[in-house]
């Protein structure tokens, strides 16, 4: 499949990268920015603080009022949002085209004048929300700290992916301000930034708002070496598993590896064995686990686009009620196996599958312009949009047969069984 | 490059104009309109074919037939068995989907352009010659059971249930969950659901939508190849009881010990899609929990940070759904949430929004449409309501100009036809030590506490 998105590249002066993307079949564009910075960033005690800092982005700058952002934008008849992740931080507004300047002088006041506007009575808010957001989200949820346990089996603790992104409540409840000027300062920087438009608008115009707006934000210095080991055998030296009983409906087991990094071959072989085990209903899980076996009520595979010294591949499985959780590890611990043999029709599907989707996701401005900053902020090539599909489509049952003898073995498994408690 | 004045919010460009794209109409041999949005950008279709099934003709005892059903379909046709089906839709890269509500049942298909006629032809086969094998549709049965029993630990599901028997009278179909309940799910077998086919799926009164990059000659060519000699008609619909149960204000606690959250529902019997104030509700009810920038979400999370967010919502169906606002709020603070949700309704009921608020509101839902019309998903999903639910042909040509006519007078007179804040259900899950004494104290009705596992 070939697809011939449209790219200019820049780079102004202090170092932010920008790539525009025009398209315009709807008058409306996609302001997308992707700041190196994640919870991989963060240190020890500071957990979860790359996620409220997020929340602060949206407090106010110098020249815009708290929650001014959303006001203006929403009445622009825009939305936006944004989300924090392990290797990055992305914020997003897409508004009718005639409102671009809008979004490009909301961005870059965050961007460049954030701290004036920051008070104690901002971060407590916020602090509220976010643990409101976490006991939502995990605490509250059945299986919600299945990442907290994984993270920490898959990855050594000195790690920089050993913790959560939502991070521990001792730690965003002891965030500070001095926190908050200190994280800016430190990556909250043009150079450390990719800046996308993706829709309905005039490149030289853009431009010339984007130097207007960006241009006088000064340039940082190069954000610090990741704190921690980033250094990582490619595979669990040994399998790591644990039982936990808890208050779950059915029980579920969930099995991670440790794979190639994004951008690297074996990525592509990664992606294509998840496809293979968990897209679709002629998927080897589905098959195997739902219909056949009966055994599972919902099967899941997953495979995190990760940097920095390994990836994760995730396999789970939601027992049937009466269903035994061995049953369910078994009976995983048997697809995974079978990957070995994995056939042409199987991956001929998910090349299938995969390219119908990836081409159904570009469709919106929004969800385009953030792929295209994602490959820009993380493999340093925008262009990658037009041929990750081919690359996809390149990878043979060898490779993924490959893959699966070297990353889906016994060794590098880390198993978390979730087993009902008894009703008392 | 001159100064900039980084204080002056930036002009507005000119605007450009933005037209829904024409929807082109064909009928076909088999009775049902095709209705088709080109839209060339990128080599994909998205299709809906829509039956006149929906959930709200089926009596308590039937309950989730129709959803199950609409599952099952996906379990094998005469032709080919369920795997089969499935191999034969992912060789080619086809997404095919079945989604039953309490309106109608929905067949839907994406793919690549260039895999139309394939695609299509399964989706004629599942719909016209399902077999509904007796060990799949048990399987999917127990998913469905068992995704029940998950819910019922799952504190937003359970809240988003518990509140239905407390706005709807007994008898109606929407006092129940749409997917039905453990009892009558588990009822149902192969035979129910191959019944319920046979009568059910039929051309009249349903519809087929197309968007994307095809034609209608192309499309109407397809369609009628593999819909010809379909025919009939469903059953005749049905009057759903839309009576409140009652009309004096309460506080439900569904007992849930040890939670760190509380998830409250407020709501009441809401108006139907037809409801004449349907624009000026929209206008209103996005000032009120529509936005994020609302009056609930502004107060409860904003200013107070008791909650990660706060919806108000209204359930627009054939017939007059719900009205209900939702959020998960701190333990501690869960009294205090009440308290203000229901005094910023209560206010904003009692007063309207202001002439700013007004305009903010029109000005978000009348820009914010191009946006919901990006992908063929969207224009078909967006086409298909219009049918489902009778609207004009030119409601999305001037949806925009509908929305901009909204009137402070107008906005605030449908918020006062379709919430009635005294007459709301408060309901909490939660854990009833920390929460049933500073309720009781708000005065807003009388405390009841019941039991998180339902008998029956």
């Amino acid at each position: 499949m070939l697809l011939d998105f449209p790219i200019e590249q820049h780079r102004l002066v202090n170092g932010l990268r920008v790539n525009l993307s025009r398209d315009s079949t709807v008058p409306v564009v996609g302001v997308n920015l992707w700041y190196g910075v994640g919870s991989r960033n963060e240190r020890v005690g500071k957990t979860g603080f790359a996620h409220l800092f997020e929340h602060m982005m949206f407090q106010g700058s110098e020249h815009v009022a708290k929650n001014a952002h959303f006001e203006l934008i929403e009445r622009a008849g825009g939305t936006l949002n944004a989300s924090t992740w392990f290797d990055r931080t992305n914020y997003f507004d897409t508004v009718p085209s005639h409102f671009l300047e809008l979004a490009l002088w909301l961005e870059s006041d965050r961007m460049g004048w954030m701290l004036p506007a920051m008070t104690q009575e901002k971060l407590d808010n916020q602090r509220d929300v976010v643990m409101n957001e976490k006991r939502q989200r995990y605490d509250n949820q059945p299986y919600g700290d299945w990442d907290e346990w994984i993270q920490t089996m898959v990855f050594p603790s000195a790690h920089p992916y050993a913790h959560t992104v939502i991070g521990s409540m001792e730690d965003i409840e002891a965030a500070t301000l001095e926190d908050v000027s200190a994280f800016f300062r430190t990556f909250y920087l043009p150079n450390n930034c990719v800046l996308t438009l993706c829709g309905d608008f005039d490149s030289e115009r853009a431009l010339e708002s984007i130097e207007r707006f960006f241009g006088g934000i000064a340039r940082g210095e190069d954000p610090p070496e990741l704190p921690g080991e980033v250094g990582i055998a490619p595979t669990l030296e040994e399998p790591v598993r644990r039982e936990i009983e808890a208050e779950v409906p059915l029980p579920r087991v969930i099995m991670a590896m440790r794979v190639p990094t994004m951008g690297s071959e074996g990525f592509h072989a990664a992606e294509m064995a998840g496809s293979v085990l968990g897209t679709g209903r002629s998927s080897r899980l589905y098959r195997g686990l739902v219909r056949d076996r009966r055994v599972a009520k919902d099967v899941m595979c997953f495979v995190f686009p990760l940097t920095t010294g390994a990836s994760m591949m995730l396999v789970w499985a939601t027992g049937v009620p009466g269903v035994e959780p061995e049953q369910l590890e078994a009976a995983l611990a048997e697809e995974l196996a079978g990957m070995a043999a994995v056939s042409e029709e199987d991956v001929a599907r998910a090349v299938a599958v995969n390219t119908a989707r990836f081409v159904q996701g570009l469709q919106a401005v929004g969800q385009r312009a953030d792929v295209i900053s994602a490959f820009d902020l993380l493999l340093d090539d925008p262009h990658r949009i037009n041929t990750e599909m081919d690359r996809l489509a390149r990878v043979t049952p060898g490779q993924v047969r490959e893959f699966a003898g070297s990353f889906l073995t016994e060794q590098n498994r880390a198993t978390l069984v979730y087993v009902p408690k008894e009703a008392t | 490059m001159s100064h900039l004045d980084r204080s002056m919010i930036p002009a507005s460009g000119e605007m450009r104009d933005f037209e829904f794209p024409p929807i082109a109409k064909k009928d076909l041999d088999c009775g049902l309109a095709l209705h088709l949005v080109q839209q060339p950008r990128l080599p994909v279709v998205s299709v809906r074919l829509f039956i006149d099934a929906g959930e709200d003709t089926l009596d308590h005892a039937q309950a989730g037939l129709s959803v199950l059903t609409g599952d099952a379909l996906l379990g094998g046709t005469l032709d080919r068995s369920g795997i089969e089906l499935a191999e034969a839709l992912e060789s080619i890269g086809a997404d095919l989907g079945v989604v039953t509500g309490w309106d109608a049942t929905t067949v839907h298909l994406s793919c690549l352009a260039d895999r139309l006629d394939e695609a299509f032809a399964l989706v004629a086969e599942v719909v016209r010659r399902p077999r509904f094998p007796d060990e799949e549709v048990e399987r999917i049965r127990d998913q469905r059971l068992a995704s029940l029993q998950q819910r019922a630990m799952e504190p937003s599901g359970i809240a988003a249930d518990r509140i239905l028997p407390c706005i709807f009278r007994e008898g109606s179909p929407y006092s129940r969950p749409s997917m039905g309940t453990r009892d009558s799910v588990g009822r149902i077998d192969s035979e129910a659901t191959r019944a319920y086919a046979a009568e059910f799926y039929k051309p009249v009164r349903g519809g087929l939508v197309v968007a994307g990059d095809v034609d209608l000659a192309e499309v109407g060519e397809i369609a009628n190849r593999h819909l010809s000699g379909w025919s009939g008609a469903p059953p005749p619909r049905r009057e759903v009881d839309t009576r409140p149960r009652q009309t004096e204000g309460r506080i439900v606690v569904v007992s849930r010990p040890g939670s760190v959250q509380s998830e409250i529902r407020i709501g009441h019997v809401g108006v139907s899609r037809s409801f004449p104030g349907y624009f000026p509700l929209r206008v209103f009810n996005t000032v009120l929990g529509g936005a994020f920038t609302s009056r609930l979400n502004l107060n409860l999370r904003e200013e107070n940070g008791f909650t990660y967010g706060v919806r108000s919502q209204f359930g627009f169906r054939r017939h007059a759904g719900m009205w209900v606002v939702g959020a998960a709020v701190g333990t501690e603070v869960t009294a205090p949430a009440v308290r203000e949700a229901m005094a910023e309704i209560t206010k904003l009921v009692r007063e309207g929004p202001t002439d700013d608020e007004l305009e903010a509101a029109r000005d978000f839902l009348a820009g914010v449409f191009p946006l919901g019309v990006e992908t063929t998903g969207q224009l078909a999903s967006k086409v298909e309501s219009m049918l489902v639910h009778d609207l004009a042909p030119d409601y999305y040509a001037t949806y925009r100009d509908r929305i901009r006519e909204v009137t402070r007078e107008s906005a605030t007179s449908a918020g006062q036809d379709a919430i009635r804040p005294a007459e709301a259900t408060i309901l909490v899950v939660g854990d009833p030590d920390e929460v049933v004494a500073p309720l009781e104290a708000l005065e807003l009705g009388e405390v009841e506490v019941v039991e998180l596992e339902q008998g029956g």
